[in-house]
């Protein structure tokens, strides 16, 4: 590199995503014996295994479904646990098993996709905070906070209630409201690493800030991100099934966890326990599943 | 029947025509002894009247007196105190605005009605001691009674009385009877002929009228001669066995034995009223022993109240749901259609899987088997799949059709509209189901603003009424913006027709006729479907076994007066 400057700025493109690179691979070298020690630890193996239940049953719930979910029968509601309905029926006489496990898919879906949307948005917005700091740090920061401040599933409340819920409402909207929470930490993350020599290198070499951000940046706050991912799924199930509980979220008679509890729960002191604590407990043992999941993933990566 | 006819004869002496003509309709046997009873109440056949004429009528000397269902034989002791769970009033108690069930039953706490719409839809006297009507039944008379006295000690007279109506009759006032009053009456109608009569001079004839005057017609209880109604809630003035004590909203409120009234003295020394938001927790309230009387509930969530451990009092209502198809939109502009969906449904299984059989099934039109004016020689329509199959392939949607329908969240509807889905799905139809708070549902309650109205399918809930004559009106007569006629309209109907029929049943006054222009109007409205009737659900209180006498009313009143508790 001993050329012209224009020389060695033509090459000195590729030679840093190579140094990157290798501190990417440096830390990725490091993972895989990770991931052994990952499918080694019970809870993370119990934690995989529920989940997986539930994502079978939300990708063939309808074909797994002993009875069709939908099928009313007015003759016998509210029947207890039986070996005809190993959860009993509902007051229009529906199997509960069958709406448990057609119920999983849209809680599943639309907290993936909202997730994964507030996940994407939240590293943006957090990697341009921690990388430009300053002004711009300082104004959105407290933007940040002030979001931060209300509860969630208000938030989610008021706009359910002035757009009117749909499935892409609920995800643009989850989404949006888990932006902030992701960005503050993926803020943290990268203030760690802002003065590290490898950016100062980069910085150097005249790298534009999108490029440091994306290339240099990002793989190195990976495994505070996917911590952060995993972390929120958990919360985002929580805020799916409370709006569906309140009536923001599936519209009936499809099956859905929260909504089955909402129409159910009125029935409890006569006694109809079952059409309320199953979809309960869906839910409970989804949550339980992502947090299993979760600790198993932060503890490895800390490791 | 072996009939007086001398006996009859003096009786039906001084009686207006109207009264000799159901009087007579009962001699020739054409109504029977309840129904005479209760349309005798209606147009001011006093009781003892009533039970001369019954006995003129009959070999037997015994008159069968108006059935009524309280809580039990009266086993308990008087001068209790009766803890009774209600739901929540919805606002300020305010006797012209009042819209609710809670609010309602304050205000019948306190305060009294010209006369009671009993669990019979029999009218007792209670402000007014009797009535008459013209032979046109466009002037109705009311005679006051005397030696009333108000909870502050002023007399009740004709000028507190013409007050109230005129108050309440005030088209442009905010009162809430004026859903009632619309057409009906106006304030320059009331008249004071003296001291102790007041004169209702009618827009229309008006057959029924004395219904809109008693305890129905919620909102009218008599205030005293200028009283300021936005005040009431701070003092609860009235006339009735109950004074206040003390009121707290969202709380409960606590009455105490009126000890100067001027009728029979209540028995409980004492009532506490506890509002509850849902049902639920009223229910445990009742079977943990913290209260003596749920006002109403329904069955879902509820049926361990059935089993035989508490008094259950069940009147049969006139309380209902509609559903509403859009009879100017695509596809629901071919009756044929309306008539499938309606032809769909399995009423008998509604009924037994959302109110455990305690409801009556409704026929397609507001006449429930309550209704002593209803035809009950109108067949009952059942369902019908293939009927309902063959009906939409004669209208050009064999391979059935995608709709919406959108409802509220409030007690069982939801659950009923799933079955609708469901049970229109059998025949091919598709319904997409929304279901919002009742709030958004309802929005401005205008056209154009308003999911309830402007829904291609629309499901929504309407209370008990004595009379169906408001059923008939706001949401099936024709829409008129200036005369505000069809202002509940949902199914956007429009018949001239059924106008015609409606006018002349609200201005008939014999229930022959009434019953005769009914079987039309029934008849009119099967073949047109616009509005699904499923059922007419019975009203259910329940009480603690030791607790009796406690009457409770369809419309959502609950007298406490007559309660013991052993």
């Amino acid at each position: 590199m001993s050329d012209s400057e224009g020389g060695a700025q033509v090459t000195a493109a590729p030679a840093a995503p190579a140094a990157t690179v290798a501190v990417a691979r440096g830390t990725r070298g490091g993972a895989l014996p990770r991931w052994r020690l990952l499918v080694r630890r019970p809870t993370f193996i119990v934690g995989a295994v529920i989940l997986l239940f539930w994502i079978v049953c939300a990708m063939f719930g309808h074909l797994i479904a002993p009875d069709n979910p939908l099928a009313q029968n007015l003759l016998s509601p509210n029947t207890g646990p039986s070996g005809a309905h190993w959860l009993g029926t509902d007051q229009l006489g529906r199997d509960v098993l069958s709406r448990i496990l057609a119920g999983a898919r849209d809680i599943l879906l639309i907290t993936l996709l909202a997730t994964l949307l507030g996940t994407v948005l939240g590293t943006v917005l957090g990697l341009a905070m921690g990388y430009f700091g300053g002004a711009f740090d300082l104004v959105t920061g407290r933007i940040v906070e002030a979001v931060l401040a209300l509860p969630a599933v208000i938030i989610a409340f008021l706009f359910v209630v002035a757009l009117g819920p749909s499935t892409v409402t609920l995800v643009v909207l989850i989404g949006l409201i888990f932006t902030p929470l992701i960005a503050r930490t993926v803020r943290a993350a990268v203030l760690a690493e802002r003065h590290m020599d490898y950016l100062s290198a980069a910085r150097l070499l005249g790298e534009r800030p999108a490029y440091i951000m994306f290339r240099e940046v990002l793989p190195n706050v990976m495994p505070a991100i996917l911590v952060e991912f995993t972390v929120r799924l958990g919360y985002a199930v929580f805020t799916v099934a409370t709006l569906s509980f309140l009536g923001f979220g599936v519209q009936p008679p499809t099956p859905d966890w929260g909504a089955d509890i909402a129409a159910n729960y009125g029935v409890l002191p006569a006694g109809y326990w079952w059409e309320t604590l199953f979809p309960a407990l869906a839910i409970a043992s989804l949550v339980t599943a992502i947090i299993l999941v979760t600790d198993s993933i932060e503890q490895v990566l800390s490791s | 029947m072996r009939i007086s006819n001398r006996r009859l004869g003096q009786l039906r002496q001084g009686q207006g025509e109207i009264a000799n003509h159901v009087i007579d309709e009962f001699a020739a046997g054409r109504i029977s002894r309840r129904e005479f009873i209760r349309r005798g109440s209606v147009i001011g056949i006093s009781m003892p009247l009533l039970g001369a004429i019954i006995s003129a009528c009959s070999s037997s000397s015994s008159t069968a007196p108006a059935t009524s269902s309280s809580s039990g034989a009266p086993a308990g002791k008087a001068g209790a105190i009766i803890k009774a769970g209600i739901v929540t009033p919805t606002g300020q108690i305010n006797p012209v605005t009042v819209p609710d069930q809670g609010g309602l039953d304050m205000l019948g706490q306190t305060g009294e009605y010209l006369c009671l719409s009993d669990q019979t839809l029999t009218l007792k006297p209670v402000l007014a001691t009797s009535w008459s009507a013209n032979s046109k039944a466009d002037v109705w008379t009311f005679k006051i009674r005397q030696g009333v006295k108000f909870h502050n000690g002023a007399p009740l007279t004709a000028d507190d009385v013409v007050y109230t109506y005129k108050l309440q009759s005030n088209p442009s006032g905010s009162s809430n009877a004026l859903s009632v009053f619309g057409g009906v009456l106006t304030p320059a109608g009331v008249k004071k002929v003296d001291d102790h009569t007041v004169a209702f001079h009618l827009e229309a004839p008006n057959g029924n009228f004395p219904y809109l005057t008693s305890s129905d017609n919620y909102n009218m209880i008599i205030l005293p001669n200028g009283y300021d109604p936005t005040k009431w809630q701070s003092s609860f003035i009235g006339t009735g066995p109950f004074v206040l004590n003390s009121y707290t909203p969202k709380v409960g409120a606590s009455f105490k034995r009126n000890e100067s009234y001027w009728g029979t003295k209540a028995l409980p020394s004492a009532t506490q009223f506890t509002f509850y938001d849902t049902q639920t927790p009223s229910i445990l309230a009742l079977t943990a022993g913290t209260i003596d009387v749920v006002g109403q509930f329904s069955v879902a969530g509820a049926e361990q109240l059935l089993t035989g451990g508490y008094n259950i009092i069940r009147l049969k209502s006139s309380a209902h749901r509609e559903l509403s198809m859009r009879c100017d939109q695509a596809p629901f502009t071919d009756p044929r259609v309306r008539q499938a969906i309606a032809l769909a449904l399995n009423r008998p299984g509604i009924i037994q899987a959302l109110f455990k059989g305690y409801a009556d099934v409704g026929n397609d039109s507001p006449f429930a088997p309550v209704f002593p004016s209803t035809n009950s020689g109108v067949a009952q329509r059942a369902q019908d799949l293939a009927k309902a199959k063959s009906l939409l392939s004669a209208a050009g949607h064999g391979s059935g059709f995608s709709t919406q329908l959108i409802t509220e969240q409030a007690q069982e509807i939801p659950q009923y509209a799933q079955i609708v889905v469901q049970e229109a799905a059998a025949i091919g139809v598709k319904v997409s189901l929304k279901v919002e708070s009742s709030a958004a549902y309802y929005g401005k309650a205008t056209f154009g603003n308003s999911d309830w109205l402007d829904a291609t399918m629309s499901l929504v809930d309407y209370g008990h009424r004595g009379v169906p004559n408001v059923f008939l009106g706001a949401p099936l007569e024709s829409i008129n913006a200036k005369t505000g006629t069809g202002a509940w309209n949902a199914a956007h109907f429009s018949n001239s027709q059924y106008d015609k029929l409606v006018s002349q049943y609200v201005g008939a006054i014999d229930l022959s006729t009434q019953r005769s222009i009914a079987g039309q109007i029934q008849t009119l409205l099967l073949d047109q479907t616009p509005v699904i009737y499923g059922y007419f659900y019975n009203y259910l209180t329940a009480t603690a076994k030791n607790v009796s006498g406690v009457y409770p009313t369809a419309i959502g009143h609950l007298f406490l007066t007559s309660a013991t508790k052993g």
